[in-house]
């Protein structure tokens, strides 16, 4: 169902681009008009690969199956995690020289901090074992994204 | 690198917007310019020497 939702938006999306050349919309409105389409898309996709996360998480909570299921449910949010790269990537595509070099910077503050982070952690870990219910894999990941968005937020307001 | 976009622009009465929308660049990338916190790849400095019928050399000039 979802696929048939996107193949109607992508659609829509050729469609619209298509009216606008014809209507005589700038190459700004047209590439404005695909950044939104985009927005939708990422969205769309963050949402089903959180969602997907949240579910697995929920079920192996549960403590259900063998461990042959529960491996098969860990790895269930992997390829919805690749859609949602892919439809970033795809997004990165239709940026303006700005906003692709404001995404690499922001990339350039998050695997820094990432890599201290988890070094901090580590070297914390030896010196006074760190409680592995606060500081296991399982909960720093999440905290990668969000060096993402402090890098995003810092290379925008930058340029601002 | 110094430019003389903002004057360009305001001989034609153009908004950010309008010649964000003629260049295919989003507005925030005409304001970086312009306030001369980024430097336009050359492509798009040529865009812009060929929008305003001057070559680049008369829009941008490096500073010494």
């Amino acid at each position: 169902m979802l696929t048939a939702i996107l193949h109607r938006r992508r659609k829509a999306a050729r469609e619209a681009a298509e009216a606008a050349k014809l209507a005589g919309k700038s190459a700004g409105e047209i590439a404005e008009a695909t950044h939104r389409v985009y927005g939708v898309r990422l969205l769309i996709a963050g949402l089903l690969w959180v969602s997907v996360f949240l579910i697995a998480r929920g079920l192996l909570a549960m403590d259900v199956g063998s461990s042959w299921v529960r491996a098969g449910i860990a790895l269930v949010p992997v390829p919805f995690f690749v859609w949602y790269l892919m439809t970033w990537t795809k997004g990165v595509a239709q940026m303006d020289e700005l906003e692709r070099r404001i995404e690499l910077e922001a990339l350039g503050f998050a695997f820094p901090a990432a890599l201290v982070l988890l070094m901090t952690l580590g070297l914390l870990d030896v010196a006074i074992t760190l409680n592995p219910d606060d500081f296991s894999v399982r909960h720093i990941w999440a905290m990668l994204p969000l060096l993402y968005y402090v890098g995003l937020w810092r290379a925008k307001a930058r340029y601002q | 690198m110094k430019n003389r976009l903002k004057v360009l622009r305001a001989e034609r009465d153009w908004s950010q917007q309008d010649l964000a929308n003629h260049l295919g660049v989003s507005r925030q990338t005409i304001n970086a310019i312009e306030t001369e916190k980024y430097d336009p790849s050359l492509p798009l400095a040529m865009k812009i020497g060929k929008l305003f019928g001057q070559c680049v050399e008369k829009i941008f000039t490096l500073e010494e």
